[in-house]
């Protein structure tokens, strides 16, 4: 799995290429700006095409931790087989999903500044 | 113009509670479900791309629904959080929404329209604002670029809310009775208000009196009389000398001989009365009962048996250490032993479980730990039938629990959890996202290898510890 890394408004856009599970799960908790920066960001869904429970658990460690540094990881470009993972284990009551990379970052700015 | 239909899960909660076993996004109206009259509507109102929004489950409906094809539209779904308005829904779907006019349909609402009405050019030429709207639920235009809201005195359709099984039935039958013609309904008729659909079979003697609308695969057998005003649904058997009148008789539902049934709702094995929801569950299964569902059966059974044989397996194998090592920690006070009350597979019973604790301090407790001795009681039960070997963590009956088995699809209570196999912490709200998974994802073998995965993180954590 390769980690594209960009920036939108100050805003880091993180885009997983590739398949999300067991084997490259740990290249996700290890990528700095995800786990480290206490700076809200934007995970794009749109390239991934296959996840399963150890990449959900991935996605939801990595947003605990955000929230705990009183940040938080915004969704987006979720494709078809993502939202059905999302829908049946209801773990989008965890996250917030916008459909368009430029309104999630405008999102996480809004709510950057608030702070 | 593109429309987003919004329905939040706890407009339709009441369909959950009151008609089990239906998806209530394809509730059926006169034998079309409740999702099918909205994209309808739409279609006449000029959309071309439908994005359906919930913060329940969608699963039902986009397997019904497919990409909108069939009616000519593009569909797509999307999930909202409980907490969303409509402004953050907007910017959740703003690629969706893309400058163009957008009608957003609210609630869980059924629009009153007639199809040979042209909304099109009514709905482009409104202004921004609301269209109807009603106590649970309303239809608005927006467009990004305007600002001017409408002000209209004449609503060109009327919205009625569907919130509560009254509401649904008297629903159903005004339909039936005066404005079938308004709508596609399915089924064929040579003549109006009788709509009949593929497959049924009507024995010589039986009787049919207008309005009805009857689904597909549907038997009525001798001497049966039906209507006026019957919705018989799909996959119904009525027997012989039966009467049905005034009533709604839902999918996958067997009337049993001689019965009549006036003014009600039969869903399955329970009789439902519209006035206050009032319903009877039959025991009998010779008067009402429902049609099952064979081929979840057969996999049931499958699980039932791999999960049973591995449960024998380990039994087998820990026997002998549990003979040998507990005594010794149950003179040492590290072996807690109590019972507790838990919900059963079918959510509505509950089961008395043991329940097991080891103080982890000394090599020996540390061995019972991970060679899961606490868990031998509760695998005797997997024998029993009464649990799974791997599933769902069992919900303690006498807790206030957050999230109710029954909000928990293909609850199986079991000896080890998914979450325990995936190493997610056991009991917490991220547990279940786990164990909803595999309620989906999993197959009898694969459980196999998830209880070695849960036997195994056990001795990591014991050797951790």
């Amino acid at each position: 799995m390769i980690i594209k890394e960009t920036k939108l408004d100050n805003i880091t856009i993180v885009a997983p290429v590739g398949t999300l599970d067991a084997s490259t799960a740990s290249l996700l908790n290890e990528n700095k700006v995800l786990s480290e920066t206490s700076a809200t960001v934007v995970l794009d869904l749109s390239q991934v095409d296959f996840l399963d429970s150890s990449g959900l658990g991935a996605l939801v460690g990595i947003a605990r931790k955000k929230r705990e540094k009183k940040a938080d990881m915004v969704l987006t470009s979720m494709n078809d087989n993502v939202r059905k993972v999302f829908e049946i284990t209801q773990a989008f009551q965890l996250f917030d999903v916008y459909d368009d990379a430029r309104s999630a970052a405008e999102h996480c700015r809004t709510k950057t500044a608030s702070q | 113009m593109k429309t987003l239909l919004t329905i939040r899960e706890n407009s339709y909660a009441w369909v959950t509670s009151a008609l089990q076993g239906l998806a209530p996004l394809l509730l059926p109206i006169c034998n079309k479900p409740f999702v099918e009259f909205l994209v309808d509507f739409a279609v006449l109102a000029g959309s071309r791309e439908i994005r359906l929004l919930s913060d329940g489950p969608l699963q039902e409906v986009e397997q019904y629904c497919e990409d909108g094809s069939r009616w000519g539209v593009q569909m797509s779904y999307a999930h909202i959080k409980e907490s969303d308005d409509h402004q953050t829904i907007f910017e959740k779907n703003r690629r969706f929404c893309n400058d163009s006019k957008v009608m957003v349909i609210d609630g869980f609402v059924f629009v009153g329209y007639d199809k040979k009405n042209d909304y099109r050019d009514l709905f482009n030429s409104m202004p921004d604002g609301t269209v109807a709207s009603c106590t649970t639920g309303s239809i608005r235009l927006f467009t990004v670029s305007e600002s001017n809201m409408a002000n209209n005195d004449e609503t060109p359709v009327s919205l009625t809310p569907i919130d509560s099984v009254e509401s649904y039935y008297d629903l159903s039958m005004h339909i039936l009775r005066h404005e079938s013609s308004r709508y596609v309904l399915p089924g064929y008729g040579s003549e109006p208000d009788s709509y009949v659909g593929r497959n049924v079979t009507i024995s010589k003697s039986a009787e049919i009196i207008k309005p009805v609308s009857i689904g597909n695969n549907v038997q009525i057998l001798a001497g049966s009389v039906i209507g006026p005003d019957a919705v018989i649904g799909s996959n119904v058997i009525i027997d012989r000398k039966s009467r049905i009148t005034e009533s709604i008789v839902l999918d996958n539902t067997y009337i049993g001989e001689e019965l009549d049934v006036e003014h009600k709702m039969a869903n399955r094995n329970t009789l439902i009365s519209p006035q206050g929801a009032v319903s009877i569950a039959m025991e009998d299964p010779h008067l009402l009962t429902g049609i099952k569902d064979t081929a979840r059966g057969i996999g049931n059974l499958l699980r039932t048996i791999v999960h049973t044989l591995t449960a024998i397996v380990l039994i087998l194998l820990l026997v002998i250490p549990f003979i040998l090592i507990t005594p010794i920690l149950a003179v040492q006070g590290k072996w807690k032993s109590s019972r507790k009350t838990c919900y059963d597979h079918t959510c509505k019973g509950v089961i008395s479980l043991p329940d097991v604790s080891i103080e982890r301090s000394g090599p020996l407790s540390a061995i019972a730990f991970a060679l899961s001795l606490d868990r031998l009681p509760t695998l005797f039960r997997v024998v029993g039938g009464k649990l799974s070997l791997i599933g769902n963590a069992p919900i303690a009956a006498e807790e206030k629990n957050l999230s109710p088995p029954a909000a928990t699809p293909g609850y199986r209570p079991a000896v080890f959890s998914y979450a325990e196999a995936e190493n997610w912490p056991v009991g917490g709200s991220d547990a279940a996202i786990v164990e909803r998974f595999y309620a989906i994802h999993s197959n009898p073998l694969q459980d196999i290898g998830l209880t070695m995965k849960s036997l195994i993180n056990r001795f990591h954590d014991t050797t951790t510890a």
